[in-house]
C-alpha cells in the first residue's frame, strides 16, 4: 500500500454572498456559490518520495495540502497517509507530521527561537536528550547557532525560514510538507535551503511534498511534479518527460574561425554579430546528429547549447492546459 | 501520573513562556503603573470628596478597594495581539497542524500574561502606596488569613478571566471582527468585574445577583476577601462559586472553539 493515497480526492467551499441583482431585497437574501477548489484527484506517493506540487495560482495547491494536513475535510472522495485518514483524530495524526507555510510564521514571534523549540518538544512529547541531539544537528545543518536566542521577530527572512525548518523537523516527521519554501529568500539563501531538503530527504528518508512557484527549486529537487490546474490533477508524472514534451525548441550558438559552409545543416541559421544561432527541434533532430555537421563546416571556436528556461517552458504548458 | 504530566506538559511550558515574554515588556509596564497610580488618585480624590467625612470606615473600604482595583487594571484588561492576529489573518487554521489542544493552549497562554504583568504593576504600586498621604492610602489587609484568601482567589479570577477571553476569542473567530460583540463583552467585563465602580457601593438590594455572577469572580471577590477575612464555610462558598463559574465558562468556551475548528475544516482557515 502507497504512503499517500488518494482516491477520487475533492474539495468544494460553500460562499454566501449578497445577490447580485435586487435592491432592498439584497439586505436579507443571499445567494449560496460552490467553489470547486479541488476535484476528483487521483494519486499516490511512495514513502521517501520528494514531490512537486506546481500550478498557477489558484490551482488547488494550498487545497490539497491542507487536506492531507488535515485542517480540511474533503467533500468528496478520501485519502489515507500512512494508513490514516487526516481529519479523523487529527491531534494523532498530525504528530508525525511537519510543515512550513512560507507565508505563515508557525514559531513564535517574541520570544527567542530556541524558547519556541522548546515549546515544541513539550508539544511531540520529545525526551529531552533526543530533543536536544536532534537540535544541534539542524543549528549545524541550518546555521542557526548565530541566531538561536534571538526573538523571531528580528530575524531576515532566510534566517526565518531555516527556524521555521528547524522547528518542523525536531520531531523528525515521516512527511513534510512545504509550501513555497524558498519565497523572496537570496540566490544562496535557496541554494542552502534545497542542498539542506536533498540531505535531509536522503538521510531520513522523509517523504516531502514541496509546492512552489519557483522552477529551479523545482529542478533542483523534484524528480516527480503533479501539476493542478483549475482544480484538477493535469499531470502527475516525471518533471524531465513534462519539461521534454514542451521543450520543443533548441538553440545552439556557434563561433567559427573563418566564413563557414552551413548550407547542408539541416538547422534555420541567423547571424548575430559574429556568431551564427542554429535554431532545431530537438524531437526532430537529435543533437548527436546536428553536432558532427556542425563540426565538419568549419574550424569552430566556440559554441554554447541553449535549451529554452523552464519559467517559459512552464508558462506554454499552462497556456496549452488552457490553465 | 507520569502520563498527565506528560499531557499538561506543552500547556504548562506556553504559560511559562509567556510569562518571561511578559517581563520583557519593563517599558510598557511602568507606563502603566503611572496610568494606574494618576487614575488611583483621581478616584480616591473623587471618593474622599463624594463621602464628605461621612463615614470614614466606609471610605477607608472604598480606596482600599481603588487602589486595588487600578493594581489589577492589567490583568482585567489585556488582549492577546497574538491570537487575534492569527484570527484576523486566517492563520489560527495553520495552527492545527500542531498536536494541540487549541483552547486550553490559549487559556494557559493568556493566564501566564495575565498573571505576570499584574505582578509587573502591583509590587511598584505597593511602594508608591507609603509615599501617599495617610488618608489616601490602602489599608493592609484583615489578616494574613484574609491575604492568603486573597491571594488564591487572584488565581482563580484571573483563570475565570482567560476563560471568559477564550469565549470572546470564539466569537472573533465566527465574526472575524474584534468590534462589535467582543467590544461590548469587554465593556461589560470591566464595569461588572468591579474595574469601574466598586461592586460594594451598588445597592444592597442587588448585592447577592451582582457579587456572584461571573465578571465578579474575577475582582470583585478576591477584593472583598481582602477586606474582610472570611470563616471558613463562606470562604468556602466564595471559592467554590468561583470554581464553578470556571467550570461552566470553560465547559462553554471548549464547545465554542470546537465549533469554530469544525467550521475551519470545511470552510478552511
Amino acid at each position: 500500500m502507497p504512503f499517500i493515497e488518494a482516491r477520487g480526492l475533492g474539495k468544494t467551499y460553500v460562499r454566501h454572498a449578497a445577490p447580485k441583482t435586487g435592491g432592498i431585497s439584497r439586505l436579507w437574501k443571499r445567494e449560496t456559490q460552490h467553489i470547486p477548489a479541488l476535484t476528483d484527484a487521483n494519486f499516490s506517493i511512495e514513502r521517501g518520495e520528494l514531490v512537486g506540487l506546481i500550478g498557477p495560482n489558484g490551482a488547488g495547491k494550498s487545497t490539497t495540502v491542507k487536506l492531507l494536513t488535515g485542517i480540511l475535510t474533503p467533500t468528496e472522495g478520501t485519502c489515507t497517509v500512512n494508513g490514516r485518514m487526516p481529519w479523523e483524530d487529527r491531534q494523532a495524526y498530525v504528530r508525525h507530521l511537519g510543515a512550513v507555510f512560507g507565508q505563515r510564521t508557525q514559531l513564535w514571534w517574541d520570544v527567542p527561537i530556541r524558547d519556541s523549540f522548546l515549546l515544541l518538544r513539550d508539544i511531540y512529547a520529545l525526551d529531552h536528550a533526543v530533543w536536544q541531539r536532534r537540535l544541534d544537528e539542524l543549528i549545524a545543518e541550518l546555521d542557526l547557532a548565530d541566531f538561536l536566542h534571538t526573538p523571531l521577530r528580528q530575524l531576515s527572512l532566510g534566517q526565518r525560514m531555516r527556524a521555521e525548518l528547524c522547528g518542523s523537523l525536531l520531531h523528525e516527521p515521516e512527511l513534510l510538507f512545504l509550501d513555497e519554501p524558498t519565497i523572496g529568500l537570496d540566490a544562496v539563501s535557496k541554494l542552502k535551503l534545497r542542498a539542506f531538503l536533498k540531505k535531509e530527504n536522503h538521510a531520513h528518508g522523509t517523504t516531502i511534498l514541496l509546492t512552489t512557484h519557483d522552477m529551479e527549486d523545482m529542478l533542483a529537487l523534484c524528480s516527480r511534479v503533479m501539476v493542478l490546474g483549475h482544480g484538477k490533477l493535469l499531470y502527475d508524472g516525471g518533471l524531465d518527460a513534462l519539461l521534454q514534451r514542451y521543450d520543443t525548441v533548441h538553440t545552439l550558438r556557434v563561433m567559427f574561425e573563418k566564413t563557414p559552409d552551413l548550407s547542408a545543416v539541416p538547422a534555420s541559421v541567423t547571424r548575430d554579430g559574429d556568431a551564427y544561432i542554429l535554431t532545431y527541434e530537438p524531437a526532430k533532430l537529435a543533437t548527436s546528429v546536428l553536432l558532427p555537421q556542425v563540426l565538419s563546416a568549419g574550424r569552430v571556436r566556440e559554441m554554447t547549447l541553449k535549451e529554452q528556461n523552464v519559467d517559459e517552458l512552464i508558462a506554454r504548458m499552462y497556456k496549452e492546459m488552457a490553465l | 501520573m507520569n502520563r498527565l504530566w506528560i499531557s499538561w506538559k506543552p500547556y504548562l511550558m506556553v504559560f511559562r513562556l509567556r510569562a518571561l515574554m511578559e517581563t520583557q515588556y519593563r517599558a510598557a509596564a511602568l507606563g502603566g503603573l503611572v496610568t494606574q497610580v494618576f487614575f488611583g488618585l483621581v478616584y480616591v480624590c473623587l471618593y474622599t470628596v463624594l463621602y464628605d467625612g461621612a463615614d470614614a470606615a466606609a471610605l477607608q473600604d472604598t480606596i482600599t478597594y481603588v487602589w486595588l482595583q487600578q493594581m489589577f487594571f492589567r490583568m482585567m484588561f489585556s488582549n492577546d495581539g497574538e491570537l487575534t492576529n492569527l484570527i484576523m489573518s486566517g492563520g489560527v487554521a495553520y495552527m492545527m497542524v500542531r498536536p494541540l489542544d487549541q483552547h486550553r493552549f490559549w487559556v494557559c497562554r493568556d493566564v501566564g500574561g495575565r498573571l505576570v504583568g499584574a505582578g509587573m504593576r502591583m509590587l511598584p504600586m505597593l511602594l508608591v502606596q507609603l509615599l501617599l498621604p495617610k488618608g489616601c492610602r490602602m489599608a493592609l489587609p484583615d489578616s494574613p488569613a484574609a491575604l492568603a484568601q486573597f491571594l488564591l482567589s487572584v488565581g482563580l479570577g484571573a483563570v475565570c478571566l482567560c476563560e471568559l477571553s477564550a469565549i470572546v476569542d470564539a466569537i472573533n473567530m465566527k465574526t472575524l471582527d474584534r468590534r462589535g460583540i467582543s467590544a461590548i463583552l469587554n465593556l461589560t467585563m470591566m464595569t461588572f468585574s468591579g474595574n469601574v465602580i466598586p461592586l460594594t457601593l451598588f445597592p444592597d438590594s442587588v448585592q447577592m445577583l451582582i457579587r456572584y455572577q461571573p465578571f465578579a469572580q474575577a475582582l470583585d471577590a478576591p477584593i472583598r476577601m481582602y477586606q474582610h477575612a472570611a470563616g471558613l464555610p463562606e470562604w468556602l462558598l466564595n471559592v467554590t462559586v468561583q470554581i464553578a463559574w470556571i467550570v461552566v465558562l470553560r465547559l462553554l468556551g471548549r464547545w465554542m472553539w470546537q465549533q469554530r475548528m469544525n467550521d475551519m475544516t470545511v470552510q478552511g482557515g
